[in-house]
């Protein structure tokens, strides 16, 4: 495992009090890992309409968690490798069995939770484990969390550069993707993919209910306010980066006090508000 | 020089059958399309045009054979599609210039278009008039505008197999003209061969080298002036549809109210009574 205490005490030289504190440099740390990751993935999610999928996705660590505390498995391991293979499933499903992308997810979306309720019912003490789960808590993310996301980006940012131009002409016309000579199934299967990993990651910083904000919020924002789709790629990744940061220096100051993985939704929906206002004047001084 | 026809046929569909629960979209479709002809598909809704086509691109699992004849130098055609829509949110950041990288180069966008892929790409525009589009936003083109960005983003693969879906469905009567003229254009220039879906059955007569007429089954293949003849149309369509005047045998009433020709009940009925007694003929 890489030791990042030297980007903790980078991290620590910052003019903040809150970042004196150890668990404070490693969430940030980690979200200055996975705010990136999530945002520019997050492109391909608005632009390929797959809220919906990261949504079950999300939802799959719940099971994902429950199965881990059940096998005696590590939930740390056993989250991932199960949204991993919902990920997969759903495209499976999608793709074989000729269904709408929404009916299909709801299908996956159905079973994994049911799955992951009836584990929970059976085994009454998980309760408790499950809940972190469900809001998720970047303050509490290990080192060896963070060097998976380390790994993780690195992965992301090489994917991006061989898939961003595949998966852009697959979601504009896929048909005429694949006639122009684009493995349509292997880049969505890839994507899916990454995207599960990512998204079981971004479970623990933000929690279930909140994941799919992470990947969609700073996406959208950025087709508000960028000018070409090559621009859009960089507006959100600043987007994503900016209210990771803001979002969790805010939730840690004393007078607020809040929730980190809500405070830094909040933040990229209020970026998300500046932009929609940003591109109304735009428009109307396009008008006159 | 050889005339297409010479150069032997470039896709050869060999009993084609697409079936789903009973009922048969194509039924046994053997064509051929010439090399470097312009082939028109023509037929009514539902008739399996699009089908074909979507065959053709490995979309739809069929029974029969579909045989891309390897080129001259034994390598495979490559093919390209300009469809009939993009799945494209208006308010998507694309710009042109980008949706025609995205196509032909792997660099992504996000770096940048590659100098010499944009060039490549603005003379693509200037062959299909479009120049003036290179910086425009894909979701703000016109219906016209739209489909001559594809269609350049389509010669961009410089294609030996160019395939078009009713790919100028939605233009004006000039605009349409303009999209046939043009392709007739790039065609003869870059020497691709054209299958192409349309429902202007004029344009066809005027532009097409070969017509398919499909309803399901194969009903006519040849030069238009066979295919298209009224006799052909009327039991393709059911109506008395005159392309060439020496063919207007029928006496069309106009239309009492508003003076125009128009296809009135009392047409249809006579072009189903004719189908029926060719039907009953044959």
């Amino acid at each position: 495992m890489p030791d990042f205490a030297p980007l903790y005490a980078l991290l620590g030289c910052l003019p903040f009090d809150c970042l004196q504190l150890r668990f404070m440099q490693q969430a940030l740390l980690a979200l200055l890992l996975l705010a990136p990751l999530a945002a520019i993935l997050g492109v391909h999610v608005v632009n390929c309409r797959m809220a919906f999928f990261s949504d079950a996705i999300g939802h799959s660590a719940f099971a994902g968690v429950a199965l881990g505390l059940l096998t005696g498995f590590s939930p740390l391991w056993s989250m991932p490798l199960f949204g991993l293979a919902a990920g997969l499933a759903i495209m499976a499903v999608q793709q074989k069995a000729r269904l709408a992308a929404d009916t299909a997810i709801g299908i996956v979306f159905s079973a994994v939770v049911a799955l992951g309720l009836v584990i929970v019912s059976r085994a009454g003490g998980a309760n408790r484990d499950v809940q972190g789960f469900l809001y998720g808590d970047i303050l509490t993310i290990s080192q060896g969390e963070i060097g998976c996301l380390a790994l993780l980006l690195i992965l992301g940012i090489v994917f991006q550069f061989f898939a961003y131009n595949r998966l852009f002409l697959l979601a504009v016309n896929p048909v005429m993707a694949r006639a122009h000579g684009i493995r349509g199934a292997l880049w969505q299967y890839l994507f899916a993919g990454l995207l599960s990993l990512v998204v079981m990651f971004a479970v623990r910083g933000v929690g279930v209910l909140l994941v799919t904000a992470l990947l969609i919020v700073p996406a959208a924002t950025a087709r508000n306010l960028a000018a070409s789709a090559g621009s859009m790629f960089w507006w959100a990744l600043l987007v994503g980066l900016v209210s990771a940061v803001v979002g969790l220096l805010l939730s840690a100051q004393p007078w607020l006090a809040t929730s980190s993985g809500a405070t830094i939704i909040l933040t990229s929906c209020l970026c998300f508000a500046l932009s929609c206002l940003w591109g109304s004047l735009r428009a109307s001084r396009k008008m006159l | 020089m050889s005339s297409p026809e010479q150069r032997g046929d470039a896709i050869i569909f060999e009993s084609v059958r697409l079936c789903r629960g009973g009922s048969c979209t194509l039924d046994n479709v053997s064509a051929r399309v010439p090399r470097g002809s312009n082939t028109v598909l023509v037929g009514p809704n539902g008739a399996g045009k699009t089908s074909l086509l979507l065959c053709l691109l490995g979309e739809l699992r069929h029974e029969g054979r579909i045989r891309l004849v390897p080129l001259t130098d034994g390598s495979s055609p490559r093919l390209a599609l300009v469809p009939q829509q993009l799945a494209l949110d208006p308010h998507t950041p694309l710009l042109v210039q980008e949706f025609l990288c995205l196509g032909t180069d792997r660099w992504p966008l996000w770096l940048g278009c590659r100098k010499n892929i944009l060039s490549k790409a603005s003379q693509a525009l200037a062959q299909v008039g479009a120049a003036h589009l290179l910086k425009a936003h894909m979701g703000q083109l016109s219906g016209g505008e739209l489909r001559r960005v594809l269609l350049a983003a389509a010669l961009l693969r410089k294609p030996d197999i160019l395939v078009l879906d009713e790919a100028e469905a939605g233009v004006d009567v000039r605009g349409e003209q303009l999209f046939w003229q043009t392709l007739d254009e790039a065609r003869r220039t870059l020497g691709f061969t054209q299958l192409m879906v349309s429902h202007n059955l004029s344009l066809a007569a005027h532009y097409a080298s070969h017509v398919i007429c499909l309803n399901k089954r194969v009903q006519a293949e040849g030069p238009p002036r066979l295919c298209l003849g009224a006799t052909q149309l009327l039991r393709l369509f059911g109506l008395p549809i005159h392309l060439y005047p020496e063919q207007c045998e029928q006496d069309v009433p106009e239309c009492p109210e508003c003076g125009a020709f128009s296809h009135t009940e009392e047409l249809v009925h006579t072009g189903e009574e004719s189908q029926t007694k060719e039907a009953r003929n044959a």
